[in-house]
């Protein structure tokens, strides 16, 4: 048993730390933020171009790299430390699910080199209305889905939906006709939303038929959970980073403020969520390829606990930077809205709390 | 990275679960979850003939290197050994500062002739030892010691007071730190000295606490005595030994802990099926958040296994410590108005009424709370000393 990134891993973790830093800074994260729709688009141009980082855990065949959701996490940890508005997450999510089991392998081919070359994808896997009927070239989709993430920027979309054959996962070219994507104005600025409307949306079936096509959009799901764990640790790190560094320079009463007593005990209890959060996502990480057996339970436990120490730790931020932590200029409030509006996505920290204590037969 | 298990290791744990199988039953049989924290005071004797039985058989310094008479295992190997054992309900183990403080300090800071004179018996489970670190007015400031000794006729004398050393009453040996050089303060002039604690000189008085029962003891040394060799390191070194000894490895008995905080959390999940309390809400989501928790302290105790940094230390100590604390009151919680009575005069205590009691202090020993909060905030996250 090793925790320890390979050599390769850790290149790629230096890599992605030195390019962020100089391509996705605070600035650039502020513009895309704030202007526009909500895509640093050369930084992405970049990632899915030159770093082919969308194709990281694709099968060589389909023109991937052919790595691990532990690579996968690994980048999206470095992400998450700027907020970078990018749709690497959902993009990542959906090709992981497309290349297990219970996909119909020939309907995910296409799709999977397509986002190997950069195409955006994103999911829709929370519960809906969506219904299924066939049309005149094959099926249709009827419905209407809100909080895509970056439903706005993304060429397809993977939806679980409920057909007469129980649970399935279809694919959906959302620039085609029967298609309305209408992008919302979202409190997190660095996770934008669309409400996507389906009316004899031409669809693909992706999932197989039986156990193994219901088990694919559970996992879909749970993919998603240990995607967003990663993140929420990127994410949760430079926060704490950055408050550490303010209470270093901020002086009050003639001394810096982290020399008090009262604020360090609260840093240190912040370090210690932090520190769990980064064990529990990496276990999390590795169960997707090498333990899918035990995803089911892990990944909303990963999504818990990652996303309960990154709301900890930016809501916390924001009162130990004191007034300028409230201000429109720092950065500490898209820390803040990011914590909160994954936690809200999710359905809730009770109800992953939940969803863990049922799967593991608790309660 | 990779989580996946060897097959040398799962070899390993067989052999171990084998093993006690074969061995903890017959006259063993009855020392199935005996002794551990709030019950130390159990089966003493016949857990002491156990130890020497682990001992022959080479289960004790798994870790240590071959030729200091050590197995040489892999921290992989120890965690198994370890998680087997508690699997087990193997017992509270009579010689854990032996086997886990001293025994490494000797082979790390010790001279040829401590390590010969005393491994063997830490390794063949016969010589049991305690700590003598903590004093009346050292508690969390460890430096301010004030226990002396000084040179007579080739033997220290020590004089003064020790407290908090957990199973004094049945130790062969303590280490000892005292203050050798007269005038000297803080953490210089200091000594780690080696002292049987069968002798005229030493006086120990049990702590009676609250839960009314005793593993913790006053130690007294009045012209208590020991040879001049008996010391670690130089004397005047003993600060530095001392550290040393806090300092080693401890994931292998963090992950071994677990296995039995999973018995005590099942313990308390079955008590409210039983009588019905899981259909509370609240009690629930506090049943399923302990079982969470408990998950996330092994994968911290897994990722940082072998590290001997202090972030280490301190975040699993803080970890398991609020945890166990939590379990405590989550059982009697549990059990409700019942959890008052005491099952039998004149303080016995039931499991659940005895974590309670006894997790207040885990919060403080080996480093309380708010220490390990100074040491990450100051050591780990470079917060200005105030």
């Amino acid at each position: 048993m090793e925790f320890r990134l390979s050599d390769e891993q850790r290149d790629l973790q230096s890599t992605l730390r030195a390019f962020v830093e100089r391509h996705a800074s605070g600035e650039v994260v502020r513009a895309a933020a704030e202007h526009g729709d909500g895509l640093a688009e050369p930084v992405w141009e970049r990632l899915t171009g030159e770093m082919e980082l969308t194709g990281l855990a694709i099968d060589p065949i389909h023109g991937g790299t052919g790595a691990s959701f532990v690579e996968v996490a690994i980048a999206l940890e470095e992400l998450g430390r700027t907020l970078v508005p990018v749709p690497f997450l959902v993009t990542v999510t959906a090709a992981h699910t497309l290349s297990g089991e219970g996909i119909d392998a020939d309907q995910a081919a296409p799709l999977l080199e397509r986002i190997a070359e950069g195409c955006v994808a994103t999911v829709g896997l929370g519960e809906n209305e969506v219904t299924t009927a066939v049309g005149a070239g094959g099926v249709i989709l009827d419905g209407q889905l809100e909080h895509v993430a970056d439903g706005a920027h993304a060429d397809l979309l993977v939806v679980a939906v409920d057909d007469q054959q129980g649970p399935a996962l279809y694919g959906v070219e959302l620039s085609a006709e029967g298609v309305e994507v209408q992008a919302r104005a979202t409190m997190d600025q660095t996770r934008r939303q669309a409400t996507v409307r389906l009316t004899g949306a031409p669809a693909t079936r992706l999932t197989s038929v039986g156990d193994a096509g219901a088990a694919a959009v559970a996992r879909a799901g749970d993919i998603l959970s240990v995607a967003l764990a990663c993140e929420a640790v990127g994410t949760a790190t430079r926060c704490l980073e950055m408050t550490v560094e303010y209470l270093g320079e901020r002086v009050q009463f003639g001394r810096p403020i982290g020399s008090f007593q009262a604020l360090k005990h609260r840093c240190a209890d912040l370090f210690v969520a932090l520190e769990s959060a980064r064990s529990t996502a990496a276990y999390a990480s590795w169960v997707v390829d090498g333990a899918p057996e035990e995803l089911a339970i892990v990944a909303p436990l990963a999504q818990l606990v990652c996303g309960e120490a990154l709301l900890q730790i930016a809501s916390e931020s924001i009162q130990l930077h004191g007034g300028i932590g409230f201000t429109w200029e720092h950065d500490a409030h898209y820390f803040f809205k990011r914590a909160k509006s994954t936690e809200l996505l999710s359905g809730g920290n009770r109800h992953l709390r939940r969803l863990v204590g049922q799967r593991a037969g608790i309660i | 990275m990779d989580l996946s298990v060897s097959a040398e290791d799962q070899a390993f744990r067989a052999e171990v679960r084998e093993w006690l199988a074969q061995n903890l039953r017959g006259e063993f049989e009855p020392l199935r979850g005996t002794g551990g924290s709030g019950r130390e005071h159990e089966a003493i004797e016949l857990r002491t003939e156990w130890e020497k039985a682990l001992g022959a058989a080479g289960w004790i310094g798994l870790g240590l290197p071959r030729n200091v008479g050590g197995r040489g295992a892999t921290l992989m190997q120890q965690v198994i050994f370890a998680e087997e054992y508690a699997r087990a309900d193997g017992p509270g183990r009579v010689n854990h500062v032996g086997e886990y403080l001293m025994a490494p300090t000797l082979v790390e800071f010790g001279s040829e002739e401590l390590q010969q004179r005393f491994l063997p018996g830490i390794l063949k489970g016969e010589e049991l030892w305690c700590q003598g670190y903590s004093e009346p007015g050292a508690g969390s400031d460890l430096a301010a010691v004030r226990t002396r000794a000084s040179l007579k006729d080739g033997h220290w004398s020590i004089e003064g007071q020790k407290v908090w050393t957990s199973m004094a009453f049945c130790a062969d040996w303590c280490f000892v730190i005292a203050r050798t050089e007269p005038g000297s303060e803080r953490h210089r002039g200091l000594s780690y000295l080696l002292v049987a604690m069968e002798q005229e000189g030493i006086d120990i008085r049990p702590i009676v606490q609250i839960t009314g029962s005793s593993e913790f003891s006053e130690v007294f040394f009045d012209d208590a005595r020991t040879p001049e060799s008996y010391v670690v390191g130089e004397p005047g070194d003993g600060w530095r030994i001392a550290m040393g000894t806090l300092g080693f490895e401890r994931g292998v008995a963090t992950l071994a802990q677990q296995v039995g905080f999973q018995r005590e959390l099942e313990q308390v999940i079955a008590d409210a099926r039983e009588n019905g309390t899981i259909d509370d809400p609240q009690i629930a989501e506090r049943l399923v958040q302990a079982w969470i928790e408990l998950r996330v302290m092994r994968y911290q105790a897994l990722r940082t296994l072998g590290t001997i940094e202090p972030a280490a230390a301190s975040v699993s100590k803080l970890l398991w410590a609020n945890w166990h604390r939590r379990l405590g009151e989550l059982g009697i919680d549990v059990r409700g108005a019942s959890a008052t009575v005491l099952p039998a005069e004149p303080y016995e205590l039931t499991r659940e009424q005895a974590v309670f009691l006894y997790t207040r202090a885990d919060t403080i020993y080996a480093g309380s709370n708010e220490i390990q909060r100074n040491i990450l905030a100051e050591r780990v996250l470079g917060l200005p000393r105030g």
